[in-house]
C-alpha cells in the first residue's frame, strides 16, 4: 500500500508539473490585468511539440538528441526521492538529498552539452551563464538541507518530513527560518525564475535557459520543457516536505489520501501565487548581480548550519 | 599466489632488457608490448585475488640486499596494486600504436624500457613491507618518471620545469625519509610490523612530528596546494600515456604512503591532524578546479584537475582522522572508504581523460581546445569514452566519481554527531565539496562542449580521424570500469571495507551505509528505461542548418570559445586569478579610431612570488652565512676537526 502511494505521488508530481506552470502563468496574467491562457495550456503545448518532427542542425552530433532525453530521465529519477502525499518517498536512504541534487546536476550538465552542440553562439552563451548560476547555487542548496537534516537528526528527506510532521508548527526554529530563506533563493535560481532568469524572455542579451534551448524543436523541446516543469514542481515539493509537510498522510487511508491531496493542491496554489506575485513585482537582476544573490543564499545557509550548534 | 606475485614483480624489471633487445624489429617490439600487457593483466589477477579473497603473498629479498628488503601483499597493498595494474594495462594497450606512430629510434626504446621500470618502482612502493624497500621504490619513481618526461625532448624550458619537478620530489622524499627514521628507536629493522608496534607506543610529540613530516612529504608528491607547483609543469610535458600514468597512478602512491603511515602505522592522532588535512583538501580542491577552468590547454587543465581530486581525497582522509580522534571508527571507515574509492575512481577516469587527450593530439596535432570542435562526429568512440570520463570526474550519478563523493558527503553529514567544533565544521564541508562539484561541472561542460561538440574551429579538427582499434579499446575498457563502479559499486565497496577493517578496528559498516550501493542500480534502471523510452519514441528527424539570425550561414568563429565560456566564472572569482592585462592601441593615443588593437592577458599564480621566492631567499642568505666557515685556511680547518672531536668526546661522556 505504502509503495503504491509512493509511486502514485511521484507520478502525480510528474503529471501535474505542467499544470503548476500553467497556474503560475495564469495568476501572473491576472495580476498584470491580462486575460492570459488557460491553466491547461502547457499540456496542449507539450502534445503539439510531441507530434512535430525533430529539427537537428546538420553539424550536430548524436549528443544533440540524447541530451533532452537524459535531462528528462534524470529529472524524473530525482522525483523518486521526494515525499509528497505521505512522509515516505519511493526511494529513501540516509543522504538521499545528495543524490537528488546531483541528479539535477546530471540533467543540467547534459542540457549545457546539448546547447553547445548547436554550434551557434546562443547555445554557448546560455550554457556559460547556466554554469555560473548552477555552480554557485549547488553549495547553498546542499547546505540548507544539511542544516535542517542536522536539527531533525534524520539524514533522508522522508525522515526529515516525518520529523517535521511530529513538531509543533507554532514553534519555529532559527535554523528553519535561515534554511528556508536560503533554499527559497536557491529554488529561484535553480528553476530559472525572475529575478535570476526570465522563462518568458526572448531577448538574447538576458536569457539563460531560453538561450540553451533555442536550437531545440519538436519532441526534443517537449522533453526539455516537461523536465523543467517537473524540476519546478520538484523544488516546490522539496520546500513543502522540509518546511511545511503538514497534511501529509500518517498512515494510508482514504480520508488521509483525500486530505493529503487537498493539502498538496492548496500548498502548491499558495506557492504558485507567491511566485506570481514575486515575478510581477520585481525586475530581473543584471547577470553579474546573480552571484551576489546566490552569495546571500550561501551566507544564510552557512549561518543555518552554524546555528545548529546552538540548537543542541 | 606467492609464485605469481614474485613472477609479476620480477618480470617488470626484466621487460626493459627485452625492450632494448627488441628495438630493431617491428615484430619483436609488438611481441614485447604484448608480453608487457599480459604481465600487467597477470598482476591485476594477482591483485584481485589479494583484494577480493584476501590472499596474502610475501617476497623477502633481505638476503640479496644490504638492508631489510621485503615485499608483502596485504589487502590495502592489493587494492593499490590492483589500481596500478587496472590502469596500466589499458595504458599499455593504448601506447602500442601511439608510441609506434610518434616515436622512433632511441626515444622509443627509452620509452618502452622506462615504462615497466616506472611501474615496477610503484609496485615496490605499494607492496613494500619494510621502510627501506618503500624508500627504494619511492626514489626510483621520481627518477624513472623524470626519464620518461625527457623522452619528449630537452629544450631549456623543459629542463627548467623538470628541474623544479626533481627538486620538489626530492624535498618531499627528504621529509618522507625523516618520517620513517623517526621510527628507528622503537623498530630498528624498520619492518612495517615492528613499526606498527612502535607507532602505538610513541610519545605524542614524536607522533605529531612524524605526522607533519608525512603530511608534507606525501603532500608534495600528491600535489597539494601550495606544494603543487611541479604538477601543472611536469604532467603536460610527458607523452600522453605517461601523463595518464603520472596523474592516474603515481599521485596515488602518495595517498597510499599517507594512509599507511597515519592510519596503519600510527593509528590516527589528535583532532588537529584531521583539521589540517581537511583544510589542505579544501584549499587544493577549490583552487585546483578554479585554475583548471581558466586553462584551455587540455593537458594542463587535466593536471589542475588532479590537484582538485587529490583535494577531494584529502577531504575524505581528514574526515576519517577526525572521526578516529573522536572515537567514531564506523564513520571513519565510511570516510576512508570514500577517500580510497575516490583514489581508484580518479585513477580510472583521469587516465581515461589523459588517453583521450592523447587520442585528440594523435588525430589533430593540437591540445589547445580553442582549435578543436566537432570531434564527436569524427571520433565517435573517443568522444563517447571521453564523455563518460567527463561525467565521472564531475561526480554525476551513475558514474564512479559520484559514488566516492557521496560517501565523503555522507561522512560529513555524520560529523554532526561529534563534539563541538567538528559538529559544525564537518557538515560545513558539504558546501565546499558541492562548490568543487559545481565548478568541475562547469569546467568539463566547457571541455567537452568546446572540443567535441559544435563545429570544428581549425582545419586539423575538421580532418580528424578516429584512432586505431587498440587505442579505442583502451579507452573503452577504462570507460566501462567507470560505469560499472558507478552503477554497481558493491563489488568494490565490500572488499575495500574489509581492507579498511584491517587497520581501523571498529564495528563493521552499518547496513544502512551500504544501502546506497543497492539504491544506485535502481536509479540506473529508471534513468536507462526512461531514456530508451523517450529515445525510441516514434519521431521524424529532419536535418537543418542552425538558425543564424537570418544571416546566410554560421561559421566556426561565431561559436562560443573556451575563454568566452569561462569568462563569467573568471569574473566572479577574479580575486583568485589576478590576471595582468595589456591593451596596446596603434597608433598610440588614438582611442577612437585605432588601426590595430592588441590585447594580452597573463595569469601568474602568486605562489612563486609570495611563497617560494621568500623561502628561496632565506636559503640563499643562509648559504652565504655558512660560507664564512670556509676560509681556505688550513689552521682553521684543523681547529674545526679538533672542536668536533672535543664535542664528540664530551657528548659521549655526558650523554
Amino acid at each position: 500500500m505504502t509503495a503504491a502511494i509512493s509511486i502514485l505521488q511521484a507520478l502525480l508530481l510528474i503529471v501535474a508539473a505542467p499544470l503548476v506552470r500553467g497556474t503560475i502563468a495564469r495568476l501572473k496574467a491576472i495580476l498584470q490585468n491580462r486575460r492570459g491562457a488557460s491553466v491547461w495550456r502547457p499540456y496542449a503545448d507539450l502534445l503539439k511539440l510531441l507530434r512535430k518532427e525533430d529539427l537537428v542542425p546538420t553539424t550536430a552530433s548524436p549528443v544533440f538528441r540524447v541530451a533532452p532525453r537524459a535531462v528528462f530521465a534524470a529529472t524524473v529519477a530525482a522525483v523518486l526521492f521526494v515525499p509528497v502525499l505521505h512522509a515516505a518517498a519511493a526511494l529513501s536512504l540516509a543522504g538521499d538529498f545528495i543524490i537528488l541534487v546531483y541528479l539535477l546536476a546530471l540533467a543540467r550538465f547534459f542540457l549545457m552539452l546539448g546547447a553547445m552542440d548547436g554550434g551557434s553562439s546562443f547555445g554557448g552563451m546560455g550554457a556559460s551563464r547556466e554554469a555560473l548560476v548552477s555552480t554557485l547555487a549547488e553549495a547553498p542548496f546542499l547546505l540548507s538541507i544539511t542544516a535542517v537534516a542536522i536539527v531533525a537528526r534524520e539524514m533522508s528527506l522522508s525522515g526529515i518530513a516525518r520529523w517535521s510532521l511530529a513538531q509543533d508548527p507554532s514553534r519555529i526554529s532559527a535554523v528553519h527560518v535561515l534554511a528556508f530563506a536560503a533554499l527559497a533563493l536557491v529554488a529561484i535560481a535553480e528553476t530559472g525564475r525572475i529575478p535570476v532568469d526570465n522563462p518568458t524572455t526572448h531577448l538574447e542579451l538576458t536569457m539563460i535557459h531560453e538561450a540553451m534551448v533555442l536550437e531545440y524543436s519538436g519532441p526534443s523541446l517537449a522533453w526539455i520543457e516537461w523536465a523543467s516543469s517537473v524540476k519546478l514542481s520538484l523544488v516546490l515539493a522539496l520546500l513543502v516536505a522540509l518546511f511545511m509537510p503538514w497534511g501529509m498522510m500518517a498512515s494510508p487511508s482514504a480520508l488521509g489520501m483525500a486530505l493529503a491531496i487537498a493539502a498538496f493542491l492548496l500548498k502548491f496554489v499558495l506557492l504558485a501565487a507567491v511566485v506570481a506575485v514575486g515575478e510581477s513585482s520585481i525586475a530581473k537582476l543584471r547577470m553579474y548581480l546573480v552571484p551576489d544573490f546566490l552569495g546571500v543564499a550561501s551566507a544564510l545557509a552557512i549561518l543555518a548550519v552554524v546555528f545548529t550548534a546552538v540548537m543542541r | 599466489m606467492e609464485i605469481a606475485f614474485q613472477f609479476f614483480v620480477a618480470s617488470l624489471f626484466v621487460l626493459p632488457f627485452a625492450a632494448v633487445a627488441a628495438q630493431r624489429s617491428r615484430m619483436a617490439r609488438a611481441v614485447v608490448t604484448t608480453a608487457f600487457f599480459v604481465v600487467l593483466v597477470a598482476g591485476a589477477i594477482v591483485a584481485a585475488r589479494g583484494f577480493w579473497a584476501g590472499e596474502a603473498a610475501v617476497w623477502d629479498l633481505s638476503a640479496f640486499a644490504p638492508f631489510p628488503f621485503a615485499l608483502a601483499l596485504d589487502r590495502l597493498s592489493a587494492f593499490f596494486l590492483l589500481l596500478i595494474c587496472v590502469v596500466a594495462a589499458p595504458v599499455t594497450l593504448f601506447s602500442g600504436p601511439y608510441v609506434e606512430r610518434h616515436y622512433g629510434g632511441a626515444p622509443r626504446t627509452w620509452l618502452w624500457a622506462l615504462l615497466p621500470l616506472f611501474l615496477g618502482s610503484m609496485v615496490v612502493v605499494v607492496t613494500a613491507s619494510t621502510a627501506f624497500a618503500f624508500l627504494f621504490g619511492w626514489e626510483l619513481i621520481t627518477l624513472f618518471s623524470a626519464g620518461l618526461i625527457l623522452v619528449d625532448g630537452d629544450s631549456d624550458e623543459r629542463r627548467h620545469n623538470l628541474f623544479i619537478y626533481l627538486l620538489m620530489m626530492h624535498a618531499g622524499a627528504a621529509a618522507v625519509v625523516a618520517a620513517f627514521l623517526l621510527f628507528l628507536p622503537g623498530a630498528p629493522g624498520l619492518g612495517f610490523g615492528a613499526m606498527r608496534a612502535a607507532g602505538s607506543a610513541m610519545s605524542p610529540v614524536m607522533k605529531n612530528a612524524l605526522f607533519l613530516l608525512a603530511f608534507i612529504g606525501f603532500g608534495a608528491k600528491a600535489g597539494l596546494i601550495p606544494l603543487h607547483l611541479w604538477l601543472p609543469r611536469a604532467h603536460p610535458m610527458a607523452p600522453s600515456p605517461v601523463s595518464a600514468l603520472m596523474s592516474g597512478v603515481m599521485l596515488k602512491t602518495a595517498i597510499y604512503g599517507f594512509v599507511r603511515i597515519t592510519f596503519d602505522l600510527l593509528g590516527g592522532g589528535p583532532p588537529w591532524w584531521g583539521y589540517v588535512v581537511l583544510a589542505a583538501g579544501a584549499v587544493s580542491g577549490v583552487l585546483g578546479v578554479l585554475y583548471a577552468i581558466a586553462e584551455h590547454d587540455l593537458k594542463r587543465l587535466l593536471a589542475y584537475h588532479s590537484v582538485e581530486n587529490i583535494g577531494i581525497i584529502y577531504l575524505g582522509l581528514g574526515a576519517a582522522l577526525l572521526f578516529l580522534a573522536h572515537g567514531a571508527p564506523t564513520w571513519a571507515t565510511l570516510a576512508l572508504l570514500g577517500a580510497l574509492l575516490h583514489t581508484l575512481n580518479h585513477a580510472l577516469f583521469k587516465s581515461l581523460l589523459f588517453l583521450g587527450a592523447g587520442a585528440i593530439g594523435h588525430s589533430t596535432h593540437t591540445l589547445d581546445i580553442e582549435e578543436l570542435g566537432g570531434l564527436q562526429k569524427l571520433m565517435p568512440v573517443t568522444g563517447a569514452a571521453f564523455l563518460i570520463g567527463c561525467c565521472s570526474i564531475v561526480g554525476l550519478p551513475l558514474f564512479n566519481g559520484f559514488v566516492s563523493e557521496w560517501m565523503i558527503f555522507r561522512s560529513f553529514l555524520a560529523g554532526s554527531t561529534l563534539a563541538d567544533p567538528a559538529s559544525v565544521l564537518l557538515p560545513m564541508m558539504t558546501g565546499v565539496l558541492a562548490l568543487i562539484g559545481g565548478l568541475a561541472a562547469a569546467c568539463f561542460a566547457k571541455v567537452y562542449g568546446v572540443a567535441f561538440l559544435g563545429r570544428p574551429r581549425s582545419a586539423e579538427a575538421e580532418h580528424a580521424v578516429e584512432v586505431p582499434l587498440p587505442m579505442r579499446g583502451a579507452m573503452a575498457i577504462l570507460a566501462a570500469f567507470c560505469v560499472v563502479i558507478g552503477v554497481a559499486p558493491a563489488i568494490v565497496l565490500n572488499p575495500l571495507a574489509a581492507a579498511i577493517q584491517t587497520f581501523v578496528p571498529g564495528t563493521p559498516l552499518l547496513h544502512e551505509q551500504l544501502r546506497f550501493a543497492h539504491v544506485l542500480p535502481w536509479i540506473a534502471v529508471a534513468v536507462a528505461a526512461l531514456m530508451l523510452l523517450t529515445m525510441f519514441a516514434r519521431t521524424a528527424v529532419r536535418l537543418t542548418a542552425t538558425w543564424a539570425c537570418g544571416l546566410p550561414k554560421l561559421d566556426s568563429r561565431m561559436q562560443y570559445t573556451s575563454t568566452a565560456f569561462s569568462k563569467p566564472l573568471r569574473t566572479v572569482f577574479a580575486q583568485v586569478y589576478r590576471p595582468t592585462r595589456v591593451v596596446e592601441v596603434t597608433p598610440a593615443g588614438e582611442t577612437y579610431f585605432p588601426t590595430a588593437i592588441s590585447y594580452r592577458s597573463a595569469r601568474t599564480t602568486s605562489y612563486e612570488r609570495l611563497l617560494y621566492r621568500p623561502a628561496l631567499n632565506v636559503i640563499v642568505a643562509g648559504a652565504h652565512i655558512l660560507r664564512r666557515l670556509q676560509t681556505g685556511n688550513i689552521q682553521i680547518y684543523l681547529l674545526y676537526i679538533f672542536l668536533a672531536l672535543l664535542a664528540l668526546m664530551l657528548g659521549m661522556r655526558f650523554a
